[in-house]
């Protein structure tokens, strides 16, 4: 039967879209409404993850790589009529590196360090060239939602786009080839979203989508009334992921047939825990001499029961992990990546070959100079798997006599001392911009500003730092994806054996909606649910 | 009369500065800034665009000036969160916190005022119920509050769960708007109102407790009037006093209460505003959302003395003789 058309969804949502234009502001709630009214040249499916045409309906690849050339889908209007054309797609490549646009996007459109570049031999054809290779390719382009040149242009012009399509804008200018209109947007209370008569994607079976007339999102900033409303039938679904505290009562509502409960999957990150290496700040700290030292961050690693720690840090939805890449990310999870088992005994003895024992027997290693290692942890208030987590790490490293104490921050303020190097050790969930590793150069690039343990370094600062760059670079640039899974198991080894970043589990994910919503293809990334908007529907007669 | 107001809008003029102000330079010298909300890991060149566009590459003084200049013009800058003037978004949601804040000043006075009447002229289990009530109103923070009447509104469906108005009041009528922010009241004007009814109670059922004491009230009594009026036309109208110098911090306790009573139950107003400004440290959402709780607490305390002034006619007549004495230097 197919799936019943009209009706309407709410969903809820935390915070405020700043912008309606994704080009210059990433806030979550200004991605999910550029999901749900504009359209991308190709799209990564986030079920599967495969590359999918979208606005372009086919592309041919050189064979180094570097050329492609897209064919655009005919036909396709933006929502007010206007023919979409190639010029709408330079447009927007043209807006991205603007320099006064200010794109959030700039640097993850880049290859090399360098913009792609666009050309239209004509209406329905666009060259896009790599100005190197590029091992994610196409699939770069998932990123970059498409414009409408008639609507932007003077605004790129006039060097105000940076404030075009701001959450003033009247709903009427923001057009889009994505399924639904801004219809309404009231701040602090919700955003209307509707039909778009003119979408031009079809159902398998010829059918016009999307099905529903309408979504709402409702702004509900606080999560446990977001979850009360969910539960009460108040909304049908929420824009992210249920809490690992949400489970139990959302399992309780599904067995009363009230709520629909989805398991997405393993989440692609990992809480993490690290040190600040940075030796220009922390040279002089006498503690730096063993903290430097993997011996030692891997005598952390054995001292931490994962399975433990997933059963009360995540109320045991989770699996433990040894790397960044968790099992969530099919494509880039290595099993082979360096493991170290449970075991204390073996955590005390590396800490000895390092010269750390209890000499003064008050339950804290030193060195032979008397510099203990006690530590203070820095991580964000108010989440409490975060606060869990610290307090599963105090009492697991307290049995080797490493002694932790623990200061959660306001985000603000936790942010600033990490950026300043201002800071012992943080614990803190980073989240990957991209599955695919070449997405992510920021966090494995000694000069990248996510490379976490030492930010932004002019030169690496150890021989193994240098080494992940020059494999990193290289498989950024490979097109070949054996060998680009070869140089980053590589990567993921030589991590694996220094430590920089300690992880112990991933969350499983778990996603709560009401009953009567049909079409729910679930997805470990975000927006879970309503990435696949146009083909949600509610059952008939609701 | 037209003296004192002038003083009073002076006293006013002074807090909305003063707390915005303050405001604005805390803002800015907590540890952090609005551009973690571009997350942990944005481009240096975005960081420094953001922090360039809110003036945080100024100096505080120098940043307090260029927008104290331009406060004077009634332009507050641009939110961060919002991505828009702060002047209309603070305006908005003022006027949607005066709303909730109005409503819960009526049912705190209807519902706390007669109880505290009854509270504080009688004996008995009744009396001992509404004061037992009372104190588990005042023990109950703001928040346990509006999630428990959250919890109830999902459980028996009685009220919406939040927000202002309701998702099918989209584009609606202006009856029909009034009708659906109607419905929407009960739920967070319970939270806010509850404990201000309380401190009403327990003013009102002392104040008349003490004006009953009071040898007029024992000459009226004497004189053979009904219990009844001796409470309602004589103890109550001196009892008052105490009740109408507490109406100003109600405002306060309005405003403080309302920012986790608008955070829980979704409403749009000021509090929600201020708390979402100072969580991003949006800085100049923060000055204009300070300088509008300034205005409030302007008002509520203008009130309160004018309600005095009525309520009290030694005050009236002390500030007659004042008058009288200006006229004859």
């Amino acid at each position: 039967m197919s799936p019943a058309r009209g009706g309407q969804i709410v969903a809820s949502i935390r915070a405020e879209p700043r912008s309606f234009n994704r080009l210059v502001a990433r806030d979550q709630s200004t991605d999910l409404l550029t999901f749900l009214t504009q359209g991308r040249l190709v799209r990564i499916n986030r079920a599967s993850f495969d590359l999918e045409p979208w606005l372009a309906e086919r592309w041919e690849s050189s064979a180094d790589g570097r050329v492609h050339t897209l064919h655009l889908r005919p036909g396709v209007t933006w929502s007010d009529g206007m023919p979409f054309t190639s010029a709408d797609v330079l447009f927007s490549v043209q807006a991205v590196f603007d320099r006064r646009a200010q794109s959030v996007l700039a640097s993850s459109l880049a290859a090399g360090g360098q913009p792609i570049r666009a050309a239209a031999p004509d209406a329905q054809t666009v060259v896009i060239t790599f100005p190197v290779p590029s091992g994610p390719g196409l699939r770069l382009l998932d990123q970059l939602p498409i414009l409408p040149k008639h609507k932007l242009q003077g605004a790129l012009a006039a060097g105000t786009f940076a404030s075009a399509w701001n959450a003033a804008t009247p709903p009427a200018e923001i057009v889009g080839t994505g399924p639904f209109v801004v219809r309404e947007y009231q701040p602090g209370q919700r955003v209307v979203l509707d039909r778009n008569p003119r979408y031009w994607r079809r159902a398998p079976d010829g059918a016009a989508l999307p099905y529903l007339d309408r979504i709402v999102l409702e702004i509900v900033p606080e999560q446990n009334a977001e979850l009360l409303r969910l539960q009460s039938g108040g909304t049908d679904l929420s824009s992210s992921e249920l809490r690992p505290e949400d489970y139990a009562p959302v399992k309780q509502a599904e067995e009363q047939g009230r709520l629909r409960l989805v398991e997405l999957g393993v989440g692609p990150d990992a809480d993490a825990f690290w040190f600040c290496l940075k030796p220009e700040v922390k040279g002089k700290d006498p503690r730096f001499v063993f903290v430097q030292r993997p011996e030692f961050r891997a005598a952390i690693s054995h001292a931490v029961d994962r399975e433990a720690f997933a059963h009360t840090v995540f109320l045991g939805a989770a699996v433990p992990v040894w790397g960044p890449v968790t099992p969530g990310n099919t494509q880039w999870f290595w099993p082979d990546v360096p493991r170290y088992a449970y075991d204390e005994a073996r955590a005390r003895d590396l800490l000895a070959g390092l010269g750390l024992e209890d000499r003064d027997h008050n339950g804290v290693v030193e060195d032979a100079r008397g510099t203990e290692a006690r530590f203070t942890v820095i991580t964000q208030r108010g989440i409490g798997w975060y606060e869990r987590g610290t307090a599963v790490l105090r009492e697991s490293l307290a049995r080797v006599g490493i002694a932790i104490d623990v200061a959660p921050l306001e985000f603000g303020a936790m942010i600033q001392r990490m950026l300043a190097c201002d800071y012992d050790a943080m614990y803190y969930r980073p989240v990957f911009t991209d599955l695919d590793p070449a997405g992510n150069l920021d966090f494995w690039l000694t000069s990248g500003s996510a490379h976490v343990w030492n930010l932004e370094q002019r030169v690496p600062a150890t021989e193994w730092e240098r080494r992940i760059d020059t494999l990193m670079l290289e498989q950024a640039a490979t097109i070949d994806p054996e060998r680009r899974h070869e140089q980053f198991n590589l990567v993921q080894r030589i991590a694996g054996e220094n430590l920089p970043v300690l992880y112990f589990a991933a969350p499983r994910l778990y996603y709560g909606h009401s009953v009567r919503l049909r079409g729910v293809v679930p997805s470990v990334l975000r927006p879970p649910v309503l990435w696949n908007a146009d083909s949600l529907s509610v059952a008939p007669g609701e | 009369m037209s003296s004192f107001l002038a003083r009073r809008l002076l006293f006013a003029l002074a807090l909305v500065v003063v707390v915005s102000s303050s405001a604005l330079l805390l803002a800015r010298l907590a540890p952090g800034d609005v551009t973690a909300e571009l997350g942990p890991f944005a481009g240096a060149a975005e960081i420094a665009g953001t922090r360039a566009r809110f003036d945080l590459d100024r100096n505080p003084a120098s940043q307090w000036v260029v927008w104290m200049a331009r406060a004077a013009r009634f332009e507050f800058g641009d939110s961060f969160l919002y991505n828009r003037p702060v002047r209309g978004l603070v305006l908005r949601a003022a006027a949607n916190t005066a709303v909730l804040a109005l409503a819960a000043l009526a049912l705190a006075t209807l519902v706390g005022i007669p109880l505290g009447i009854v509270a504080g002229s009688r004996q008995g289990t009744g009396a001992a119920v509404i004061r037992a009530a009372s104190l588990v109103c005042l023990s109950v923070p703001p928040l346990l509050t509006s999630l428990l009447l959250v919890f109830v509104a999902a459980t028996t469906r009685w009220f919406p769960l939040g927000g202002m108005t309701s998702v099918a009041a989209v584009g609606p009528s202006g009856p029909a708007w009034l009708a659906d922010v109607a419905v929407h009241l009960p739920l967070p004007v319970l939270a806010l109102a509850l404990p201000i009814a309380a401190t009403f109670e327990r003013l009102q059922a002392q104040a008349i407790t003490d004006a009953l004491r009071q040898p007029f009230a024992l000459a009226a009594v004497a004189r053979g009037l009904s219990a009844r009026d001796v409470v309602l036309r004589h103890a109550w109208r001196v009892s008052l006093r105490p009740l109408c110098g507490v109406y100003g911090l109600a405002v306060g306790a309005l405003l403080s209460g309302s920012f986790v009573v608008e955070f829980v139950t979704a409403w749009p107003g000021l509090g929600r505003l201020t708390y979402e400004a100072l969580r991003a440290r949006d800085i100049y959402l923060v000055a204009g959302c300070a300088a509008m709780g300034g205005v409030f607490l302007a008002l509520g305390s203008l009130v309160g003395d004018l309600l005095l002034l009525a309520a009290d006619p030694r005050l009236r007549e002390a500030a007659r003789a004042r008058s009288g004495e200006r006229q004859t230097a």
